[in-house]
């Protein structure tokens, strides 16, 4: 059973559709990647799903009772941790862990035993009592994750949590999420670093221009694409166009055509070397050709006709 | 599980609403303890206009007063009655007010060039042959330094009533002059001298009547003087401070002149912090924990007040300590005070309220502020605005309420109304938080995002 399902959420600001007919599930002990380009509609989303807006249409269910039926009970389950930090600078970080802990309904006792079990799990116990504005771009952003944790809530919402941190700093909280997942905890989590979707995500749905174009496993994303293999031609293709060769569209599938490159994978089951000779065999001249594996640019690419890190 | 917000029971509800607001209060507390640069600089601010202002008006003497004019005294006529007026100068009573210095035409320029003296008195060349002489108008010449403003206004007077002295003299024994005259000169002998002395002194027996006692007489009764003539006393009020009046005294009008309207600064800055935190996300932030978002406005609300409660606690009652101001009716001043600060306050939450922009929010509240102060008396007496704003705006506005009613307690010797403005002060509190109420719920209908 799902702890969070959306079905067909729509938000339009004037004449742009942020968000249109959005639809998704996210399960205990599972994390839900919402991948997608700067301006898809995924921070709109979130906002949606922890009531910050209201949707113009669709429909949030947090453990089978509609959001807006009882929004409080729906958000003492939830924990949110916003993209930009969300934290008062001046006061230390326990002061913080502990203010939003109060707030999410703890007792003071509870708040503060709840604060150093985060404080050590977040590593930041040695800098617990310095005011959060010496901090870190990391240490900010544990900060900014553990306020959403005090209250151990079933569904947590991650809005792009890793944005502008150094890699080891990322990782530390990538590890971090993953033990809240083993943990059951189950998690949306927003981001447009690809890397971070393929090893974090058990699903995956990809939105663009406020639509979910598709979602999957990483595995069953891959498949779009007609396998596990992609080959990158590279080649003078200014002056010419693959309907023009005989019977090319019947034995590969154009990912991304541009007057350098051209990406495509094999249609059908074909043997590796037999599509190298094909593709060797074509009426351009040929610079090199390249075998590699899809990964989700390659997906968003199928889906969009562009880059995601464009 | 803790359960966030959900009351049980409307009690437990209460006690909810209550820990959350504590909570709440105590974050804000330690904010600003940890970054109290504006709160400060609205609290100095105030001390320090007092202070200068203050010292504008009184001077630096230890007695209080004005302290002591120094002058140049240039006599180019050099006889025997320019040494008169020269010697009297600094006589007696004058002696503790003036500090003349004899210098020569020159000399008394460089000085008050150079800022040393705050006046030069010229007693011109034959100043006592054509006083004496009567045939034509004489004159004494005042050069007055323009870069004193107090000082030589004082001399400017006392030169007037000099020269009303002199012209009353010469009214009344025109008719001995040509004899005076001959003495001064050197040629009346000791039994002419005696002679006109006798005859000087029956003129004046005659006159004695006129005199004494006088027809008009003016007493100053120090309770019933007005506040604004508190501020025209100067210091020599506020040296009675201590001994006669504890209400008199320029510090006391400034000071709360300047707490009516830097409360409003102080409460500007509370207020818009509700807007800081909208910037900052840590609104939005309780937002995704508590639909409700009422707990979090009253909170901020609630923190302005305390503030301003602090602040005027502070202006009033540390600047009375440092100025020696020493109130006269605590309890009531703090009454006002109080019911000043839910004013400030809700009016601070209605203009954030209308004014979702933070910069812009900032800037009007300090404009309002500032019109409210002025036009309510805060910098100036009442007396000394517009007849238009004086006679048609100034007495609606809460700050005029707060500013004169205090300043009444403070200088007016019999009982003073100070219940209406209380009332008026509070009733107008309770609508400006209810509309702040109303416009905010509004505003965030929508929720809480920037």
């Amino acid at each position: 059973m799902s702890l969070l399902r959306v079905q067909g959420l729509f938000k339009a600001f004037a004449a742009i559709r942020a968000v249109d007919s959005v639809s998704f599930e996210v399960r205990p002990g599972e994390i839900y990647g919402l991948l997608g380009p700067n301006g898809a509609g995924k921070t709109t989303t979130i906002s949606m799903i922890s009531g910050l807006l209201k949707p113009d249409a669709g429909e949030v269910i947090v453990a089978s009772t509609p959001f807006w039926s009882d929004p409080q009970k729906a958000k003492r389950i939830m924990g949110v941790v916003p993209q930009e930090l969300a934290i008062y600078e001046e006061l230390t970080g326990r002061e913080n862990l502990e203010f939003w802990g109060a707030m999410a309904g703890l007792s003071s006792g509870e708040a503060r035993s709840r604060t150093t079990e985060l404080l050590e799990a977040l590593t930041l116990t040695d800098r617990a009592k310095d005011a959060v504005k010496t901090y870190s771009g990391g240490m900010k952003r544990r900060i900014n994750l553990g306020c959403a944790l005090l209250h151990r809530p079933k569904l947590l919402l991650l809005d792009e949590p890793t944005v502008g941190i150094d890699p080891q700093a990322r990782l530390n909280i990538l590890e971090f999420i993953r033990n809240l997942r083993a943990s059951g905890t189950a998690i949306l989590y927003t981001t447009h670093y690809l890397e971070e979707a393929e090893l974090l995500c058990q699903r995956i749905g990809i939105i663009d221009h406020g639509r979910l174009l598709a979602e999957g496993s990483l595995k069953e994303l891959q498949d779009r694409l007609g396998g596990d293999r992609l080959f990158v031609l590279e080649a003078e293709l200014k002056e010419t166009s693959p309907d023009s060769w005989d019977g090319f569209r019947q034995r590969f599938r154009v990912i991304q055509k541009t007057e350098r490159q051209l990406v495509v994978s094999a249609i059908g089951p074909r043997d590796p070397s037999e599509c190298l000779k094909d593709l060797l065999g074509l009426p351009v001249r040929v610079e090199n050709v390249m075998l590699k594996r899809p990964s989700l640019n390659d997906v968003f690419l199928q889906l969009t006709g562009r880059e995601l890190r464009e | 599980m803790p359960t966030a917000g959900t009351p049980r029971s409307p009690s437990d509800g209460a006690r909810r609403w209550c820990h959350q607001l504590r909570v709440l209060l105590a974050k804000d507390l330690r904010r600003a303890w940890r970054n109290p640069l504006p709160l400060l600089i609205n609290l100095l601010i105030p001390l320090c206009i007092t202070g200068l202002v203050g010292l504008a008006f009184g001077g630096k003497s230890d007695s209080g007063a004005l302290g002591r004019i120094r002058f140049a005294l240039v006599d180019e006529d050099k006889t025997i009655l320019s040494d008169f007026l020269r010697g009297s100068a600094n006589q007696r009573e004058g002696g503790k007010y003036l500090d003349p210095v004899i210098l020569e035409r020159d000399e008394a320029l460089r000085q008050i060039n150079d800022n040393r003296i705050s006046a030069v008195l010229i007693i011109p060349t034959n100043f006592t042959r054509n006083y004496f002489g009567g045939r034509e108008v004489v004159s004494l010449e005042l050069i007055k330094n323009p870069a004193q403003s107090i000082h030589p206004a004082v001399m400017e007077e006392l030169l007037g009533a000099l020269v009303t002295a002199l012209n009353a003299i010469a009214r009344n024994l025109q008719s001995e002059f040509p004899d005076w005259q001959r003495v001064f000169d050197g040629e009346g002998g000791y039994k002419q001298v005696a002679g006109l002395i006798e005859r000087a002194g029956d003129k004046l027996k005659a006159a004695q009547k006129f005199i004494n006692p006088p027809l008009i007489v003016y007493e100053k009764d120090a309770p019933a003087a007005s506040a604004a003539d508190a501020l025209k006393a100067g210091a020599g009020a506020k040296n009675n401070t201590k001994k006669n009046d504890p209400g008199a005294g320029v510090f006391g009008f400034l000071l709360t002149g300047m707490a009516g309207m830097f409360l409003l600064f102080l409460a500007s800055n509370a207020m818009t912090d509700l807007q800081r935190e909208i910037r900052q996300h840590t609104f939005a932030r309780y937002h995704t924990l508590h639909h409700q978002l009422a707990p979090f406005v009253a909170g901020k609300i609630a923190f302005t007040v305390l503030v301003l409660v602090l602040s005027s606690s502070f202006l009033l009652a540390g600047g009375g300590l440092i100025f020696q101001v020493e109130w006269r009716h605590p309890v009531v001043l703090a009454a006002l005070a109080l019911s000043y600060a839910f004013f400030a306050a809700g009016l601070m939450a209605v203009l954030v309220a209308l004014i979702p922009d933070e910069r812009k929010a900032s800037a009007l509240n300090t404009v309002v502020g500032m019109g409210l102060g002025l036009a309510g008396g805060c910098m100036f007496p009442p007396e000394s605005l517009p007849v238009f704003l004086r006679e048609q705006v100034t007495p609606w506005l809460p700050t005029y309420w707060f500013v004169a009613t205090t300043r009444n307690l403070q200088y007016s010797a019999g009982e003073v109304a100070w219940l209406p403005a209380l009332v008026k002060l509070v009733l107008l509190s309770a609508g400006l938080l209810a509309l702040a109420a109303v416009l905010l719920r509004r505003r965030f209908r929508m929720g809480g995002r920037p």
